[in-house]
């Protein structure tokens, strides 16, 4: 009953005018930028990180839990009107939410998906408040032997298990890996790579790089890889944004089952919530199709409902394993931890016992931003989409120059701005190419970690590697590891044949 | 209503077009075209092994100029660069293995929805274009460069709206003038709010009377 108190403490500090303000702020950008079609809650949080280091920290996080959790919830109301997600996890929702809206129920589903997120979002923050401390204790224990394994767990999921190309993860993981360690080495004190420039002794600070991977390459991309179609506009809807009792009791169980599985996905570093909220698709469909009269395929609110849950549970709960373990499963969730990093907190086992007033401070106000959300997307989705009225060549010279300012700010000078743009170039290069960012960044904030703990485990044992790979735990975390690679290969394997077969089939 | 797939010739937007021909390089959606678009696929799919190739290189040269300091025991600043720096190495070999012998299109080369594939139903309001518009890039990463250099001297509000001017044009905005009042007044609340609000420093150049 600790957390309860505690968590009342967080509410006491969470509810004075100030801070509401910046859950408010913060949930009114996160919609917005999940509004627009193409923009996702990594690159909204990527372009504030640095205009926050004028805030004080407890403030900060406020705003980007609001901005967190309102990417996804402002990510539906475009799938469900336009069939645009901005993210890949609002890609579950387009079949079932589109169709539904295409056939005069836009408010209804705007409000299943609303009430969706809301659903899964309260229920993960439920968990995390009484899991959290609990995961933190036991991770206290946690040597550098586990903390490598957690990271090595981080990249190899992050990097060949979910990407379309293990090659290409592997490779964006090697590269942020190796950004990261330039600069001075915090062990020995030896420059590293700095090519004799005292500029480079600090290193790439990874905000340039999270605003140059996630900001400027893709508005160099859109730029001239993309095109626009200036006629297609919202569905407009109109009429009840209410759900009947019909509607209620069809889609209850359909969030709650959306939640159960969204839930263990946000301690698995498994990319986020894209994977969960297909998941929970299949499974509504699957169960459809044994009713006497299926719905799917022509706007079933449980098709839209679970995913929608799923998504947010994870998000959720994604947050849970950030401030307890200090592992990020997404890339918003890697921008993140890199901020703690910023203010010289570090997640994990610790923070709960140095900077509680914060820690609580941050999950009183999770609760709050999934109240403000759906206050402000249930009635209102409509209002939201007008925000497609915003020019496209405005809006991402807007995006341009607040990534010059949040640079410039940070740090002032020209050869920032010049890196800055150096790295948009590359992100701009392996967006060309389809390599995914996410493993870019996370090499770049786990890697500083798994450098320090494999050292420093070696080092105990006397130059022994074997260190690496003694206790229980980390048996545990590899096995889970080898577990997950065996199974994506295999499904990777049978995806391949049956495609042989089909095609082979009909060429025959 | 569910695929995007006609060519949008916008000219009687009611703010500003947002056409495709930015920078002067339309580029026709055919798929039959796209022979002479092969090219930039395997452009772009060899540029970045090239660039990490180059990376990994900057790695070993770092490596082997590196000074230790004294007393430095086996696992020193030298390991894990070493591995990332090998790492690299094999992985761009595979890699462009790979590419030389794919037989499906390249990333760069497919043309397709900007959300995920057509089997899965999504279109959106954009589209991928064949090809790069060069033009367009040409304007968003020359304008970003101007405005680096430029910065102390002109100073925020100038810079900035410079900056603007430059990605809207990237992006086919056609309405010069429209342009620079729009760029002149982002510029200049950004300056109200995060100067003067927030207090980050942002130079003043020109318009503060000196630099």
């Amino acid at each position: 009953m600790d957390s309860v108190s505690h968590l009342l403490g967080g509410f006491g500090e969470a509810l004075s005018l100030v801070n509401l303000l910046w859950v408010l702020v913060g949930c009114l950008l996160g919609t917005a930028v999940g509004v627009m079609p193409g923009l996702g809650s990594s690159m909204a949080v990527a372009l504030l990180l640095p205009v926050t280091f004028a805030l004080d920290p407890t403030a900060a996080f406020i705003m980007f839990s609001g901005i967190y959790f309102g990417g996804l919830f402002g990510d539906s109301t475009m799938a469900i009107l336009m069939n645009t997600p901005g993210q890949a996890s609002a890609i579950a929702s387009t079949f079932e939410g589109h169709t539904m809206a295409r056939s005069g129920r836009a408010p209804q589903a705007l409000a299943t998906a609303a009430i969706g997120a809301f659903v899964g979002g309260m229920t993960a923050s439920v968990l995390v408040v009484f899991l959290a401390p609990w995961l933190a204790d036991f991770s206290a224990s946690f040597g550098p032997a586990e903390f490598f394994a957690l990271a090595v767990f981080a990249f190899f999921a992050t990097s060949s298990i979910l990407a379309d190309s293990a090659l290409k993860g592997l490779l964006a993981l090697a590269l942020g890996i190796g950004i990261s360690v330039i600069g001075i080495d915090g062990v020995s004190g030896a420059p590293r790579f700095t090519a004799g420039s005292p500029l480079l002794f600090d290193g790439i600070s990874l905000v340039t790089v999270t605003v140059g991977m996630l900001a400027l390459a893709e508005v160099i991309y859109v730029a001239c890889r993309e095109r626009f179609d200036p006629d297609r506009a919202p569905m407009r809807s109109s009429g009840r944004p209410w759900l009947s009792r019909a509607e209620l009791k069809e889609a209850g169980p359909a969030w709650a089952r959306g939640t159960a599985i969204g839930l263990p996905f946000g301690v698995i570093p498994a990319g986020g919530s894209e994977l969960p909220t297909f998941l929970a698709f299949g499974l509504e469909r699957r169960l459809d199709a044994r009713r006497k009269d299926p719905q799917f395929g022509r706007g079933a609110i449980r098709g839209l409902a679970a995913p929608e849950a799923a998504g947010n549970s994870t998000t959720g709960m994604a947050m849970g394993a950030l401030l307890a373990l200090g592992l990020p499963v997404s890339a918003t969730a890697a921008i993140m931890l890199a901020a703690f990093q910023q203010y010289g907190l570090q997640p994990g086992p610790l923070l709960f016992d140095r900077s509680p007033d914060l820690v609580w401070t941050l999950l009183a106000s999770f609760f709050l931003a999934m109240v403000v959300l759906l206050i402000i997307n249930l009635p209102f989705a409509q209002l939201w989409a007008k925000l497609l009225l915003i020019p496209k060549p405005y809006l991402y010279a807007g995006i341009t120059v607040f990534c010059g300012l949040g640079i410039y700010a940070t740090s002032p000078s020209v050869s920032d701005l010049l890196i800055l743009l150096v790295i948009g170039l590359i992100g701009f290069m392996m967006r060309l190419a389809d390599y995914p960012l996410a493993p870019l960044i996370i090499g770049m904030v786990l890697g500083p970690l798994a450098e320090s703990s494999v050292r420093e485990a070696i080092q105990s044992a006397d130059g022994s590697p074997l260190a690496l790979f003694e206790g229980p735990i980390v048996w545990l975390i590899y096995a889970l590891l080898l577990a997950a690679i065996v199974f994506t290969v295999a499904t990777r394997l049978l995806d391949a044949r049956s495609r042989r077969r089909q095609s082979s089939r009909t060429e025959g | 209503m569910s695929t995007a797939d006609t060519t949008p010739e916008n000219t009687g937007g009611s703010i500003a077009g947002s056409g495709p021909e930015a920078g002067g390089a339309p580029a026709p959606e055919a798929p039959s075209e796209a022979g002479g678009e092969k090219e930039v696929g395997l452009l772009a799919e060899l540029s970045v092994p090239l660039v990490l190739a180059a990376f990994a290189l900057y790695l070993l040269v770092g490596l082997v100029t590196m000074d230790l300091p004294e007393g430095t025991t086996f696992p020193g600043p030298r390991f894990v660069p070493a591995i990332v720096a090998a790492g690299i190495a094999v992985l761009v070999i595979a890699q462009v293995v790979t590419v030389l012998r794919q037989r499906a299109p390249l990333a760069a080369d497919r043309v397709r929805p900007a959300g995920r594939d057509e089997t899965e139903g999504i279109a959106g309001t954009v589209s991928r274009r064949p090809g790069i518009a060069w033009g367009s890039f040409a304007w968003a990463v020359g304008g970003f460069a101007v405005f680096s250099v430029t910065l102390p001297f002109l100073g925020w509000v100038l810079g900035a709206a410079l900056l603007f001017w430059c990605v809207s044009r990237a992006f086919g905005s056609r309405r010069p003038l429209l342009d620079v009042v729009i760029a002149l007044a982002v510029s200049s609340v950004a300056y109200i709010c995060f100067d003067m609000a927030l207090g980050l420093s942002l130079p003043s150049g020109l318009l503060g009377g000196g630099f």
